[in-house]
């Protein structure tokens, strides 16, 4: 490529000039996009926020509209050109800013447009009529433009589609709607469309850039680096004194007379924790302590109102907020060029994620960003020193993309029938040209229609089925009461079902779940959105409050949001310990738990990487065993429903199974006959498909899953928070739903679906098999103790649990009976 | 094989069944809750895909239980059909006019809105129906019956959850006799459960397996 032609060509000036006016200077990374982007290529710009990676991909995006108009500023594009897509809508406004300036400064009037769920419907309408020449979008969205009648000519002439934080998307269901749409618009523009995504760090990059572009995308795709990676510097806050036995959640808050000083110093911190629950926990205990913050520091989770969370980030940007406590709900985006500090409480389970955190303080390129990171059990340690290890070797996690997802492309089909309709010929093409279904067979393609079009295989079981009719033509949706459900419930995020908080007075708070209100009574305290609020009354899924002066109340629990160690950082975690099994210990964070691991070897042992140990205690609630593979969350989960199922098949027998990171428990009010089940080779590969599959089924993994796959292809309708759709009788509960398929239609592919997302999202197949590789190699070494030993404690201690059980209920009952009555005598 | 359980209130002899029903002796009536039959074909309607065969099982437990206890009447108690008009009201027609040489009756509950011309080859009862010592309703009567009856109903499709050693614990469906009330499980096989949590000491709770009925004790 001759880049002197193209600087001419697509006159490079009129940007340098604008840098030069602002005192910036474009970056390597920005004049190499606009160089590869203008020749016509696709690619991943892997740069981190605030970089000036907007206009690197703006820049070219209005170079080449103005000499396609021989650079008369006054004219207008005809139709809609670029599609940017964010993954939050939130971000779209600060997008559209960054967009705004370049061409105002210019004297280019061009429409550049929001399309969110926020966008007013005479907005959107206007959108329509006319088309803007830029959109700035979700692939929601995006989808629900996909089931308007007029949407075949909106995108006809648009050039180019930027997916922002493409690496947020990548993974998730949202992704796989972003691949469809790409591929959707790529058929229906008359041009040769340009894909650019930007992206931070991950470990497949690669594989980032392939699934955006799809698998028809035969050019070799580019990955532009901005190489301004930063140094980061990780500090653990470390206690003075160190319990020995680690008790999940409760050492963070113990931490704050350290932590204290840290933020005093700082001008603006960002305390980053796992849960929404801990963010109103840390924001309620440092205003105890401050009361002096008040006004100066907010919260900012996913359950709180829009409204409120866009103040707080317009706050934090402005620099007039001294600390915000924050979940991943302030992971991605918007400059906050103010923050000095970041801290991070409780362990961040992902390399990437933390590093990226940290890269929330200090934007100047090149600057050192700092971390805090505040252990919430004293095992955490060990997480702050591999944390460490990871950032110096540039370790980072991959994001797997989804394939197969048949909920989300009947969703989809049932989007595109809503709209104008489908041509099966033509869908067929365009969903096969995405990473996400290139493998989708015919049969399962044949499935989904018959499933959109008669509800299932089976005519007669399906009799009076109404959704999508088909015609010799194509698909479409005639039931208009069918059609303005589905426009509500496009989407793939499925959250619990939740209620709106709101003061008697009318000001609205956020959302929370129904499970939590329904264990209040009325006049109860509890505490949200960083106050205490009286309960008041419950109407129309609204939870009425008023405020209250009472210091305590109960804190609201969210479901979800437990994330897994990634195994990058598992890995690192069993070296450390590795190392201090062999008496070594060089991090500050190892030294100073070196008495806990003390204890757990006079007791025990610390297992190195030739060994797996696995305890067994006796206690007033029955018999404990504990494994400790050291493979993060989701390995355990399959792998202690696999032990579990595995030792059911030697006797009867229920357990009730707990599990962390480090390890799990099997739990059992009968003797667990551990040493049997090892001499009959329990971590054996034989049979390993057909045995987690089971176990699946029984512990309830699929179920769970379930309830997402039967919201997003539409089984279930919420309806919006807030906008409730009486449709009383439409009401019944995934898991119901998995009963009767699991009993009336087990060839349902939806049901076959929650098997393989359990396998395959949860965990990695391979992973677990990875991990029984390993564990066949290590010696087995299992202690009877007499009491938890620092490893089994913070397991025990954990309420969340999965049942797993191979007796019969009769049985069953009689017992839990006889425990009733000896607890009496 | 299937057990019944006999359970004497009120001098009455009724035999609860794992298939959510009861039969009363002494009557020679057989009780049933909540069917919701010709839910799966509303849901169908409205583009949720539930299969039929759901509501056939439920037609076939009705007439093993009519083959068993050759009752000389049956008596639904409420939601017999979930919602407005389809085709299963037809199947549910024929299947009561050839099984059977009586007409069966439903007291109406909350979910029967059908047009009352769709209830012909059905006995009727709007509110509630006396059968001494016995008033039948769907929903259970809020105030104690004055001739002090007792309210035999359902609506609510009670189950229990029992704990125990080694954090587990169980739940089932469930007969639930309180002081004033027996409130029946719901029979439909497409129907949702609801975990009571405030049993009292007085209470009388037979838990549903699917092979027979466990009195649990009292806590």
């Amino acid at each position: 490529m001759n880049l002197r032609f193209l600087e001419k060509k697509f006159d490079y000036k009129l940007a340098y000039k604008w840098f030069e006016k602002r005192n910036w200077k474009p970056f390597p990374f920005q004049k190499e996009t606009w160089d590869l982007f203008l020749s016509g290529q696709s690619g991943l710009l892997n740069a981190p926020t605030g970089s000036g990676k907007t206009y690197a991909l703006w820049i070219a995006s209005v170079l080449e509209l103005l000499e396609k108009q021989e650079f008369n500023k006054n004219k207008t594009p005809e139709g809609l050109k670029i599609i940017w897509i964010t993954p939050l809508r939130a971000l779209a406004k600060d997008i559209q800013k960054a967009l705004k300036l370049f061409c105002e400064d210019h004297g280019i009037k061009w429409q550049i447009s929001i399309r969110t769920g926020d966008t007013p419907t005479d907005e959107r309408v206007k959108q329509l009529r006319k088309a803007p020449t830029c959109l700035i979008t979700t692939p929601e969205s995006l989808h629900i433009l996909f089931s308007q009648k007029q949407s075949v000519s909106f995108f006809e002439n648009t050039t180019a589609i930027i997916v922002d934080e493409w690496h947020e998307l990548m993974g998730t269901k949202r992704g796989v709607q972003t691949e469809l749409a790409i591929s959707r618009i790529k058929n229906l523009s008359k041009n040769k469309l340009k894909i650019w995504g930007i992206s931070a760090t991950i470990g497949n990059l690669e594989e980032a850039v392939e699934v955006m572009l799809g698998p028809n995308y035969k050019e070799k795709p580019i990955i532009i680096r901005a190489q301004i990676q930063k140094k980061t510097a990780i500090v653990s806050i470390i206690p003075e004194i160190i319990d020995r036995f680690p008790w999940a959640g409760h050492l963070g808050i113990k931490l704050l007379p350290q932590i204290l000083p840290i933020i005093e110093k700082s001008k603006t911190t960002l305390v980053f924790t796992n849960t929404r629950s801990q963010t109103e926990i840390w924001y309620r205990e440092i205003l105890n302590k401050k009361p002096e913050y008040a006004g100066l520091m907010a919260m900012h989770h996913g359950s709180i109102d829009n409204h409120i969370r866009a103040w707080v980030e317009d706050a934090l940007s402005e620099g007039k907020l001294k600390l915000v406590v924050c979940t991943s709900s302030l992971d991605l985006g918007v400059d906050f060029s103010p923050v000095e500090t970041i801290i991070q409480v409780g362990g961040p389970k992902g390399i990437s994620r933390f590093l990226q955190r940290a890269g929330r303080s200090g934007h100047q390129p090149g600057g050192l960003s700092q971390i805090y990171f505040v252990p919430t059990h004293s095992l955490e340690l060990v997480e702050g020193a591999a944390l460490r290890t990871a950032e110096r070797s540039g370790i980072h996690e991959n994001r797997k993309p989804i394939l197969n997802s048949l909920d989300v492309l009947v969703q989809y089909l049932v989007t595109l029938s809503v709209g104008n309709g489908f041509d099966e010929k033509e869908i067929w093409e365009e969903v096969k040209n995405t990473f996400a279904y290139k493998d989708l067979t015919k049969q399962e393609w044949n499935w989904t229609l018959e499933f959109i079009t008669s509800g299932g295989r089976s005519l007669e079981n399906y009799s009076e089925y109404s959704k999508v009719n088909k015609t010799s033509e194509n698909f479409t949706v005639t039931n208009k009461r069918i059609i303005t459900r589905h426009r509500l419930s496009i989407g793939t995020i499925v959250g619990d079902p939740v209620l709106n908080v709101r003061f008697t007075t009318g000001g609205y708070l956020g959302t929370i779940e129904e499970s939590f209100i329904s264990s209040l009574n009325i006049g109860d305290v509890f505490w949200f959105s960083g106050r205490a609020l009286e309960f008041i009354r419950l109407k129309d899924l609204t939870v009425f409050v008023t405020k209250s002066k009472k210091k305590g109340g109960r804190i609201p629990s969210w479901g979800g949001g437990r994330l897994p160690l990634s195994s990058q950082l598992a890995n690192l975690i069993r070296q450390k310990l590795e190392n201090a099994k062999h008496g070594i210990y060089e991090e500050i964070e190892m030294i100073k738990l070196k008495p806990t691991l003390d204890l757990q070897q006079k007791w025990s042992e610390i297992p190195d990487n030739s060994s797996l140990l696995i305890e067994k205690t006796i206690s007033k609630d029955g018999c404990h065993i504990f494994v400790f593979p050291f493979e993060g969350r989701a390995v355990h989960e399959i792998l202690s429903a696999l032990i579990a199922f595995r030792i059911s098949r030697i006797k009867p027998i229920t357990f009730s199974i707990a599990m962390n990171d480090y390890g799990f428990e099997l739990l059992s009010d009968q003797e667990i006959p551990i040493e049997d089940a090892l001499e009959l080779d329990l971590f054996s590969l034989k049979n390993i498909m057909e045995d987690v599959e089971e176990c699946i089924n029984n512990v309830g993994l699929a179920k769970m899953k379930f309830r997402d796959i039967a919201t997003i292809s539409g089984l279930i309708f919420k309806g919006y928070p807030g906008k409730f759709v009486s449709n009383k009788h439409l009401q019944s509960s995934s898991s119901l739903l998995f009963d009767v398929f699991h009993q009336y239609d087990p060839e349902n592919l939806l049901l076959r679906q929650a098997k393989e997302e359990v396998i395959t999202l949860q965990l990695d197949y391979q992973r677990l098999v990875d991990a029984l590789k390993r564990i066949n190699m290590q010696k087995i070494i299992l202690k009877n103790t007499h009491k938890f030993t620092p490893f089994a404690f913070p397991i025990m201690a954990d309420r969340l649990r999965q049942k797993m059980t191979s007796e019969n209920v009769y049985d069953r009952i009689l017992r839990l009976q006889q425990q009733l009555e000896s607890l009496d005598n | 094989m299937l057990k019944d359980f006999k359970f004497t209130l009120l001098e009455q002899n009724l035999f609860l069944h794992p298939y959510k029903s009861i039969f009363w002796l002494e009557k020679k009536i057989l009780l049933i809750a909540d069917i919701h039959f010709g839910k799966a074909a509303h849901f169908r309607k409205s583009g949720i895909a539930i299969p039929e065969s759901v509501h056939l099982q439920d037609l076939a437990r009705i007439e093993y239980l009519n083959n068993t206890y050759k009752p000389e009447r049956i008596i639904f108690l409420g939601d017999l059909f979930h919602s407005e008009h389809n085709e299963t009201w037809k199947i549910f027609k024929q299947f009561c006019e050839s099984k059977f040489n009586f007409k069966t009756e439903l007291v109406l509950g909350n979910h029967d809105i059908l047009d009352k011309s769709q209830y012909n080859f059905l006995e009727l009862h709007i509110e509630n129906l006396i059968i001494k010592p016995f008033i039948l309703t769907h929903v259970p009567l809020k105030t104690h019956d004055p001739n002090g009856l007792y309210n035999l109903c359902g609506h609510i499709h009670p189950a229990i959850k029992l704990s125990g050693m080694a954090k587990q614990s169980l739940s089932l469906e469930c007969f639930y006799f309180s002081k004033n009330h027996g409130i029946l499980p719901a029979f439909g096989s497409f129907t949702g459960r609801s975990i009571t949590n405030k049993r009292k000491s007085e209470d009388e709770i037979f838990a549903v397996t699917n092979k027979e009925i466990v009195p649990l004790f009292r806590e």
